[in-house]
């Protein structure tokens, strides 16, 4: 097989995808370290990663150039942003449910609501006085005035 | 017995039942031709033995793990589902610089959850929605709570009224995008309206 020019330069800027995805995954990751508590290292753990995965799946279709290979990739992108979230969201809500993030927290429109709710018994006491002042939530008119700074 | 859904309107859009009582099977043709595709794909070689054999995995399937006998609401518009995909790509982009920004600036990041209201209704919208959100800057998704169509999510830089508002705005115009791209009519008219007069009634 020998390469035209055209089979090259998608060789090229497969591997410049490639490249790129991979140091995205890596700063997420850096992020991961660096970022304070669950809440944000989540948005570190998934929003780079996704765009990492994608752009070093893009690299390799372009690499590949076969119409059932891309099929096969184009179904492990949709999985991956399908089930990414899903594990994100987990993982934060579990986090959250077991108390431990509030004390980072500027404001929190769900613990209002979580403790109407009479069926859904808190396990940790209620410690940010931030919020103390705020309305009863209905909508966002109301203009979150950060509190306390 | 078979029934095709054309000739019974209590069945699903694209479906066929067949047998009685206890034994009624409602086969979603969509979710076996979208299962067959993933078995071709998953193969990495297409043949018509191929296709077959995943035709009749498909069925069998369906079959063995019935599902309720619901229509989900989901319809698909292929202009609406480029737009959001181009929507999605830009985004993405856009919020993978910007958290990483966010995470080699060293100044200590004043996070809060903020509790959005949606203006969809259907519970596949719904999840669609988070999903979508979940892939761009408007926050990691904590909880969504379906009597209100409310989505709660973690934004960081909460200090920031605009960041806030900005974030609002960015589910809102997801909530939109995706709703154009899979959701029925009502759902639709539904997202076209100001989301912020919605909530005022």
């Amino acid at each position: 097989m020998n390469p035209t020019p055209w089979a090259q330069a998608a060789d090229t800027v497969g591997a410049f995808l490639v490249f790129l995805g991979a140091a995205i995954c890596l700063l997420g990751s850096i992020g991961l370290v660096k970022l304070p508590e669950v809440l944000s290292r989540s948005h570190a753990a998934t929003k780079p990663q996704a765009l990492g995965i994608l752009l070093v799946l893009v690299g390799v279709a372009l690499r590949l150039r076969t119409g059932i290979d891309a099929g096969t990739l184009a179904l492990i992108i949709f999985f991956q942003l399908l089930t990414g979230p899903v594990a994100s969201h987990l993982v934060a809500r579990s986090a959250y449910r077991t108390g431990g993030v509030h004390a980072d927290l500027l404001f929190d429109d769900l613990d209002e609501q979580l403790s109407e709710e009479p069926d859904m018994p808190r396990s940790h006491p209620r410690p940010d006085p931030d919020r103390e002042d705020a309305a009863p939530k209905d909508g966002p008119e109301d203009g979150h005035t950060p509190g306390g700074g | 017995m078979i029934t095709w859904s054309a000739r019974s309107p209590e069945l699903p859009p694209y479906s066929v039942a067949f047998g009685h009582g206890r034994h009624r099977r409602v086969l979603d043709l969509p979710l076996v031709v979208w299962l067959a595709v993933i078995w071709v794909l998953l193969w990495g070689t297409f043949s018509w033995a191929n296709l077959v054999n995943g035709v009749v995995v498909a069925v069998l399937l369906c079959l063995a793990f019935p599902l309720p006998p619901a229509d989900l609401g989901l319809r698909l518009h292929p202009w609406g589902i480029l737009k959001l995909l181009l929507y999605l790509l830009w985004d993405m982009w856009i919020s993978g610089v910007r958290v990483t920004k966010q995470i080699f600036v060293d100044y200590p990041h004043r996070a809060a959850v903020l509790a959005i209201p949606l203006r969809c209704r259907s519970e596949l919208m719904l999840t669609a929605t988070a999903v979508a959100v979940s892939n761009v800057p408007g926050g990691s998704v904590i909880e969504l709570r379906r009597a209100t169509a409310t989505l709660f999510v973690h934004v960081l830089d909460a200090d920031d009224p605009k960041a806030l508002e900005t974030a609002r705005r960015s589910v809102w115009r997801t909530e939109e995008l995706t709703v154009r791209a899979f959701g029925s009519r009502e759902e639709i008219a539904r997202v076209s309206a100001d989301p912020r007069q919605e909530d005022a009634t």
